[in-house]
């Protein structure tokens, strides 16, 4: 059952055409990796899904409902918010009360701080919950974000990022973390740089480059593609091969 | 419970000293002022403290309040305490029609369009002549002294329902605080893209918050009229005396903070008295001058306000206690 279905999808920011007619669609429960070189467009796609940005052409349905034009946090109620790549916490104010207010969505105030401490022990961070969110180092700080984006309570979640600057240990957590959140019936989207995690977790890869969705298959199937070896390594790679 | 027990004294002291000045003396005028502008600065505080917005029109919901209860009580009779309450929805009306254009506007621009909001309406009610008097002002209707018609012989009574006002309005202060309005406030507040995908109806909770400011802050320009008893556009509308003044007292106390707007009130209101006595000879509006270096003092040196101070203090005391 598809869950998520993107058509045509085309944003241009003055000369930089950022997303450029990108469709696919996403069955309920898969995780999808969704690469790229830096500036191909993957924190835009993710901004656009969730309503941050207007695409100018193409369609967004969740479900079969359209979220074109739809604000954030519409979307959010709808069951789809993205982490951010640069990290957006309520910096002063407590990692619990960062993740509880993302619970007001659907709760009320002691039933939003309850599942908060239960997504702030998912993501192995109660023990911190009454810090300060900006107290954090930067891969704790991403965890955070995650827990807050879970208490919402989505039924697709776009991670950006969630594993930059995590050691081998922290990231085996996190790959742990995205297969269970799977198994429990959540679509992910997953944009990461670590080739290794992303060949590892996701069911299906996207390569964007320039805007434009390059490829899209399994692992195996993007890491031989010829089109995504050159877009990654540049024209020389072709010589190699 | 330590907490109650100091709030609850607090209240002691605030409902006894009234009894202690001369019911008629000047004292008693400056302690119903102090504890009106504490009241005035905590409803800004909502707006300008947990919203984050700087809004220097409120003088516009403040003198919407003066004049709607006056007018209803010269022309129809109708109680202050009755004309309070059509006062704030009046007051609730104008706050989201100027809230829906301009909170859009961050920092600067939302202060500089919520000044010329407030000069607007200061201009409207010296112009509009027939229902506000123009210029001349209006003078509140004397009334057989009575609670139900708001009229009293003395100051005393006054004192009392500003601290009634400052205490019901610094409560809906911390519900809103601590409720999920107040989480979903300092969200935006801290990061507003954040908020909106965490599912925050940003635009919602700001107008929500507009409009209790400026409704609390109407309620509280019938209060101000049925003491001054006598007031005009340039009075009630003020850009320096009152919204200025609220956004200096809340952000000298302590912006964002309960007790911010009341250490705030009890600082510049007595001491601004004291130097119109002391000054009022050779150099009239120095006290202005002076604020405008202790503001310039308190944003370099201590940006949370007084509060900090006094937060200080107590770390100091609480770890001598260990020792």
């Amino acid at each position: 059952m598809t869950i998520l279905d993107v058509r045509g999808l085309s944003k241009r920011f003055g000369g930089l055409q950022a997303l450029s007619d990108v469709t696919f669609t996403v069955p309920r429960g898969q995780i999808v990796g969704l690469i790229g070189p830096n500036g191909a467009g993957k924190t835009t796609f993710f901004s656009t899904l969730v309503g941050l940005i207007r695409p100018d052409s193409g369609s967004i349905k969740l479900g079969d409902t359209s979220l074109v034009g739809m604000k954030p946090h519409k979307v959010a109620a709808l069951g789809m918010t993205k982490t951010f790549q640069n990290v957006a916490l309520f910096a002063e104010s407590s990692v619990l009360d960062n993740v509880l207010t993302a619970g007001l969505l659907r709760f009320d105030v002691a039933t939003a701080r309850e599942q908060a401490l239960i997504c702030l022990d998912r993501v192995g961070l109660k023990s911190v919950a009454h810090k300060l969110a900006g107290d954090l180092s930067f891969p704790e700080r991403a965890r955070v974000e995650l827990a807050r984006a879970l208490c919402t309570g989505p039924k697709v979640l776009l991670l950006d990022e969630v594993m930059a600057a995590l050691n081998p240990v922290e990231m085996q957590e996190i790959m742990d973390l995205i297969r269970s959140l799977r198994d429990d019936g959540l679509t992910l989207l997953v944009v990461e740089h670590h080739m290794r995690a992303i060949m590892t977790i996701c069911d299906r890869i996207l390569v964007l480059n320039f805007g434009k969705l390059l490829a899209d298959g399994t692992a195996q199937q993007v890491a031989n593609d010829p089109v995504v070896i050159e877009a990654y390594l540049g024209r020389s790679a072709e010589a190699h091969t | 419970m330590k907490r109650w027990l100091a709030l609850a004294v607090l209240i002691a002291v605030a409902a006894v000293l009234p009894l202690l000045l001369s019911p008629t003396g000047y004292w008693i005028r400056v302690l119903t002022f102090t504890l009106l502008f504490a009241a005035m600065a905590q409803a800004w505080n909502l707006i300008g403290g947990l919203a984050n917005q700087t809004s220097l029109g409120h003088a516009a919901f403040f003198g919407i309040g003066a004049y709607t209860s006056t007018i209803l009580l010269l022309k129809f009779g109708i109680s202050p305490w009755l004309g309070m309450f059509a006062a704030g929805a009046l007051g609730g009306l104008a706050a989201l029609v100027i809230a829906i254009p301009t909170l859009r506007l961050q920092g600067h621009y939302f202060a500089l369009a919520t000044l010329a909001f407030g000069e607007v309406m200061r201009v409207i009610a010296n112009v509009w002549a027939p229902l506000t008097g123009g210029p001349g002002g209006l003078s509140v209707p004397f009334t057989p002294p009575s609670f139900a018609g708001y009229s009293f012989k003395q100051l005393l009574p006054h004192a009392y329902i500003a601290l009634g006002a400052l205490i019901i309005v610094t409560g809906i202060f911390e519900v809103i605080r601590r409720g999920a309005m107040g989480y979903r406030l300092r969200a935006i507040r801290e990061n507003q893209a954040a908020a909106e995908v965490i599912g925050i109806d940003t635009t919602k909770v700001k107008l929500q918050t507009a409009v209790i400011s400026g409704v609390l802050m109407a309620m509280l320009g019938t209060l101000y009229a049925q003491v001054a008893v006598f007031f005009d556009p340039d009075t009630v509308f003020s850009a320096a005396a009152i919204s200025i003044r609220v956004a200096l007292i809340a952000i000298l106390g302590g912006v964002g903070t309960a007790a911010g707007p009341i250490l705030g009130a009890l600082f510049i209101i007595p001491v601004e008295e004291l130097m119109n006595d002391l000054f009022s000879a050779g150099a009239a509006g120095l006290s202005q001058l002076i604020f405008g270096a202790i503001l310039i003092a308190v944003i370099l040196w201590k940006p949370r306000g007084f509060i900090t101070l006094w937060d200080a203090l107590r770390a100091r005391f609480a770890r001598g206690e260990t020792r």
